[in-house]
């Protein structure tokens, strides 16, 4: 389904259904995905439809801009580095683009959102939330469903560190994708309660295609400065 | 006789040597001055729409307009023969007519300087402040405009708004509402508390964390009274309110658990005689 599109096509996947329709010479996307239904007409002489997954926050509406991924608590001793791997949520992006520009034409996804706060009332931040469970090696994903962070932890600070969360900026997130959509992430723990995430703008596979940012498409200007968590880990 | 239309412009209004054309010529530079603000203000709107948070975009369009605004001024005061350095000698006389004379219009510029920088209030925040409830449409220099929960328009002075208790109700992340559920005595509060808190898990935006809080808060007198407290973002929380209440009540009603009538049970000190019993009628006639 992933990929970019010209006039008229059809994709479904078991309670998807994604397709460009061309009707009394008027060219229509139609997108079904668990009930839901949206539909828009395209005027379009050499535009093209692309398909990809997007960073999580945009569902049920767009409230944040962070990604909070909760995972069982892990201590890491002091110096150490491990990579792990976590799942996200995917959230699938549909724009159009034509030789000039970008625009976000539909985001949905499967299944259902949460959202947490990061921090106190006053001072955190709303996070879109996900539980995963912490694995040493790729997990198996429904690429429509969940997507594959691998996280690189490294502890700089001289105490061992419990960490069971991890918070990024959404801005910042590169999302590639292939037979599963992946990201890449770093985690530098600075004390016992603080860290600074970031993601990598590397593919997880050789081969992966890197995705249509919305923060792109949209022509908001971000700057890729990572995220320091200082509400604990 | 011959008249030369530009003669007019030769004419003295009758203040010092200040002519009509000179006259003219402040008023084209205030109005060119005036346009260009305009034009550089909507375009700079225009430009950062996208880059930059409603308030801090409209807080530097007002800044450019003034900005443009006053410089224009100083550009045409020449005109009039005003002389800027008699203006500073003249500045601390003036200033102490003028401060009497335009207090309350001072006092109003100031306290709206004052809440464009300590930004209290932004662009689009739901406040209370003054007795008045609604959301900020524009703060302005002098005053501040709220639109209220009906649409209606209000404006208010700078001075009362710095000066009054304000209440902004988005200024948090997330801001925490309750729910009062009331249940019947037969029925199974741990399994009505379940149920609640299942249907508080479901919805996107009741927040997993602080997380919802559900229990049995006291036994009135109709009625077991559960109390439900839920986080919910600062922005959002209205809509999940009112979203919410009626999904716990439908779930605890599909599980048999009902929302409780008020009743109130009678004992008479003699019995309850009760007449025009089914049968009673038979037996009479026999």
């Amino acid at each position: 389904m992933f990929g970019r599109y010209r006039g008229t096509f059809r994709r479904e996947y078991n309670d998807i259904l994604v397709e460009a329709e061309s009707a009394g010479g008027l060219l229509t996307y139609r997108r079904r995905c668990e009930g839901k239904t949206f539909e828009r007409i395209l005027v379009s002489n050499t535009g093209e439809v692309v398909i990809n997954p997007v960073e999580p926050v945009n569902l049920p509406k767009e409230i944040t801009n962070f990604l909070q991924v909760e995972f069982s608590p892990m201590m890491i001793e002091p110096g150490a580095s491990r990579t792990v791997y976590l799942k996200f949520p995917v959230e699938i992006g549909v724009f159009v683009e034509s030789a000039r520009d970008i625009e976000v034409l539909d985001v949905f996804a499967l299944g259902t959102q949460k959202y947490a706060l990061y921090g106190s009332p006053t001072n955190g931040v709303i996070a879109r939330y996900y539980e995963s469970v912490v694995y040493p090696e790729i997990p198996s994903v429904d690429p429509f469903r969940e997507g594959v962070m691998e996280l690189s932890i490294h502890n700089t600070c001289r105490e061992w560190v419990e960490v069971s969360r991890v918070v990024f900026e959404s801005t910042d997130m590169k999302i590639y994708y292939g037979d599963f959509v992946a990201a890449t992430a770093t985690m530098k723990l600075l004390t016992k309660t603080m860290a600074e995430t970031d993601f990598i703008d590397a593919p997880l596979r050789p081969g992966m295609v890197k995705s249509v940012e919305l923060y792109t498409a949209r022509k908001i200007p971000a700057i890729d400065r990572g995220y320091l968590m200082e509400w604990g880990l | 006789m011959a008249f030369n239309v530009t003669e007019i412009f030769e004419i003295p209004i009758g203040v010092g040597d200040i002519t009509v054309e000179r006259l003219l010529y402040f008023a084209v530079i205030l109005t060119v001055g005036v346009i260009i603000a305009k034009v550089v203000a909507t375009n700079v709107r225009r430009a950062l729409s996208e880059r930059l948070p409603v308030n801090e975009r409209e807080l530097l369009a007002k800044l450019v307009y003034y900005v443009i605004i006053v410089w224009a001024f100083v550009v045409a005061l020449p005109q009039l023969e005003f002389d800027l350095s008699g203006l500073l000698v003249a500045g601390g006389i003036a200033g102490l007519v003028i401060g009497f004379a335009s207090q309350s219009v001072v006092s109003n510029l100031i306290s709206g300087l004052f809440l464009m920088f300590e930004r209290p209030i932004k662009l689009g925040d739901n406040i209370n402040v003054a007795d008045v409830s609604g959301s900020v449409e524009d703060v302005r220099i002098l005053s501040t405009v709220i639109k209220t929960y009906d649409g209606i328009y209000i404006r208010i002075p700078n001075e009362k708004v710095f000066t009054s208790n304000i209440t902004n109700y988005v200024h948090n992340a997330a801001r925490r509402f309750t729910y009062e559920i009331r249940i019947r005595y037969e029925d199974d509060a741990d399994e009505a508390i379940r149920i609640a808190r299942e249907v508080i898990e479901k919805h996107p935006f009741a927040l997993k964390n602080p997380a919802p809080s559900v229990f049995v808060d006291n036994l009135g007198d109709n009625s077991v009274n559960l109390t439900a407290y839920i986080w919910a973002p600062a922005r959002n929380w209205w809509d999940v309110r009112t979203d919410l209440l009626w999904k716990i009540k439908v779930a605890l009603e599909e599980n048999g658990i009902e929302i409780p009538f008020p009743q109130r049970t009678v004992w008479f000190a003699d019995g309850l005689e009760v007449k025009g019993r089914p049968g009673e009628k038979k037996e009479k006639e026999n």
